[in-house]
């Protein structure tokens, strides 16, 4: 049934982008014969092919997930989303620490032990890799007003 | 056979630099870390770990040199996890498990660990030689291909996916098409029309094939890992002091030497990777062993050589398409092959001529790699093997932070960390769903190049269609696609109804 519904959905896209492209998409001119269109066109013709073979000879995959997993996974989704919302305005080791904070105590970790473990990985994290690996990552408002007094 | 040793010559005077061998060996080392956490395969090892290498800023052939360190460290790694947990990374460990786990439980962990190390070490050096030997002659082949040779090339890296990989052809499939058509996303090359992007400014370029990789491979990752957590508690068994011995080896010394040539050979096949290899490589020792193969299974150390031979010689093999033609032979293929991209680097045949300090210095390093790996991990295993009893609550956010600093240190752009939230929760719906990610990530990389050859062939031709079908080797590349497409199958019928007839006698 699973099968059925997801290839539904995925027959739905491959329609959708099979439309755009058979109307949608057009050069204003080109000198190849083939223009941006073929391609997609050619590949919604093969993807709308397979999604009506599933549909019709599901191989009987069944989606198994238990209600408090579900719960889990959408918590996850929501603190990655905040984590994503909040890494450039407050920096990497305000928002990091707050993340790994909130999410080792949601996965049973003792407050003591939860808020070392953050702390600890914003800031070896900014040391390691901003500092000595010198990658690109956004310091926040905090390193911005410590710069700015020194 | 000089142009090979001129050019092992060049490679080794790359790779030996002082610094390189340094990233060779910090590579191996981050690799088999990252590889022996817990959940974590391979694949999603280096797709975790390839932006932080990209960003570093370092010239083109050693940031090539620590991706391969990251890669071959990564598939060792794996097998830690395979055989002290019972959990396998990825497919291809699958094998590994089913000896390895067992040797495991009777106390046997350390000796487990160590004659996979020398099986693999072997594999892997074997696929290197072959691959030296090999490679160049593929890719002086390979330099007289004009675009429809390389479209039915494609062709049929696509149905060696679909027929080889997976349960169902027809899902291997459409997670191919997915692929080809994220792809497709944003401003055609050619013309420079917008296509999918639905005024969005942040794809016109097309979604970075890094945000994709940490999408699918790290994030769809670290999803699985939440689900599974409290399911299942893990119990880490013990390595202890056993350790291989000259008999063991001595034992093991014709079932290593087949399984290399085998995993090597099915390696080079475009699509099929480790996960294929160790299946075929198991399969045919258990029917060699016979009467004694009964043991397979319940620790036989044939069974756990292997796989783990077969293994890691089709992880060198899969690298020859992927330098010699620009068709990546496995998933993690494919991301190297996207690494190369991002360094402007096209791999193909012209590779090794314009480009040899890459080209053989990525070879000259896995020769170093696979005896770096070697030396670290025999006497390091007890270490790494202790990376298994890190937390689930504390391993979890850190693979999300160190995807963020991937995203982040590379794009400097907030909507891709929305971004591949996304696409770790399509990858793990996929997943879910019974689909391998492996054929997404293959038609994401190779799209645009399926697409502008396809064009090219056209635009020579005028719009005659009958292009693609008119040189020789496109001919014979078709055949070996049909061929590719109906074997197999035949081939189970037969042994099935054979096997039919002897329960029925």
């Amino acid at each position: 049934m699973a099968d059925r519904i997801f290839g539904c959905i995925a027959l739905a896209i491959a329609l959708g982008y099979g439309f755009i492209a058979f109307t949608i998409i057009e050069a204003p001119f080109q000198y190849d014969p083939l223009g941006p269109e073929t391609w997609p066109q050619i590949l919604s013709v093969f993807a709308c092919l397979c999604c009506l073979y599933i549909i019709v000879l599901p191989d009987g995959t069944r989606l198994k997930v238990l209600g408090s997993t579900l719960m889990r996974i959408a918590i996850l989704l929501i603190l990655l989303s905040a984590y994503a919302y909040l890494f450039e305005p407050i920096g990497f080791i305000l928002s990091t620490t707050l993340f790994c904070l909130v999410l080792s105590r949601i996965l049973g970790a003792t407050a003591l032990q939860a808020v070392v473990f953050g702390v600890a990985s914003g800031t070896f994290g900014y040391l390691l890799c901003a500092v000595i690996l010198d990658l690109n990552l956004p310091e926040g408002f905090i390193l911005k007003l410590l710069r700015g007094l020194s | 056979m000089n142009e090979v040793l001129a050019g092992l010559y060049t490679g080794f005077g790359v790779a030996l630099a002082p610094m390189n061998l340094l990233y060779v060996i910090v590579g191996c080392f981050s690799g088999t870390l990252i590889g022996a956490l817990p959940g974590i395969g391979p694949i999603n090892g280096v797709a975790i770990l390839l932006p932080i290498a990209y960003s570093l800023g370092l010239p083109p052939e050693s940031a090539l040199i620590l991706l391969a360190g990251i890669y071959y460290g990564a598939e060792y790694g794996g097998r830690i996890s395979s055989i002290l947990l019972n959990v396998p990374g990825d497919a291809g460990a699958v094998f590994t498990t089913l000896d390895g786990n067992p040797m495991a439980k009777n106390g046997e962990a350390g000796r487990a660990l160590s004659l996979s190390a020398v099986a693999s070490f072997v594999g892997g050096t074997f696929a290197v030689i072959l691959m030296s030997l090999f490679g160049p002659m593929l890719a002086s082949v390979a330099i007289h291909f004009n675009p429809s040779d390389y479209v039915a090339l494609m062709v049929f890296a696509f149905t060696c996916l679909a027929s080889l990989v997976g349960k169902n052809p027809v899902k291997t499939l459409l997670a191919a098409l997915m692929g080809l058509m994220i792809a497709s996303i944003g401003i055609d090359a050619n013309t420079g029309v917008a296509r999918f992007t639905f005024g969005v400014p942040d794809i016109l370029a097309g979604i970075d094939f890094l945000v994709i990789v940490i999408g699918l491979f790290g994030m769809g990752e670290l999803i699985t890992l939440v689900e599974h957590q409290i399911t299942g508690k893990l119990k880490v068994l013990p390595v202890g002091k056993s350790f291989v011995s000259l008999k063991d080896l001595a034992v093991v010394k014709w079932v290593v030497f087949r399984c290399s040539m085998l995993g090597f050979f099915i390696g080079v096949l475009p699509g099929t990777g480790a996960s294929v290899a160790s299946a075929v490589a198991y399969g045919t020792e258990k029917r060699i062993a016979g009467k004694s193969g009964e043991n397979f299974g319940k620790g036989d150390i044939r069974g756990l050589a292997a796989p783990e031979a077969a293994n890691n010689a089709s992880a060198g093999g899969a690298m020859v398409p992927m330098l010699t033609l620009g068709i990546p032979g496995s998933g993690t293929t494919a991301i190297l092959l996207g690494a190369l991209l991002l360094f402007n680097i096209t791999p193909g045949p012209l590779m090794f001529q314009q480009r040899p300090e890459i080209a053989w210095g990525l070879i000259a390093s896995m020769y170093i790699g696979n005896l770096a790996l070697l030396v670290i991990n025999l006497p390091l295993v007890g270490f790494f093997a202790r990376l298994l009893t890190i937390p689930q609550k504390y391993l979890t956010p850190l693979i999300a932070v160190l995807a963020f600093i991937g995203v982040y240190s590379v794009v400097s752009n907030p909507f891709d960390l929305y971004m591949i939230i996304g696409l770790g929760l399509f990858g793990w719906l996929l997943k879910k769903m019974g689909f391998s990610l492996a054929p997404v990530i293959l038609g994401v990389v190779l799209g645009n190049l399926f697409e502008d050859n396809l064009r090219r062939a056209l635009s020579i031709s005028g719009g005659d269609w009958k292009v693609l079908v008119e040189s020789s080797s496109s001919i014979i590349i078709y055949v070996l696609t049909v061929l590719i497409l109906f074997v197999p199958p035949l081939y189970g019928r037969i042994k099935k109804s054979r096997m039919e007839k002897k329960t029925a006698e």
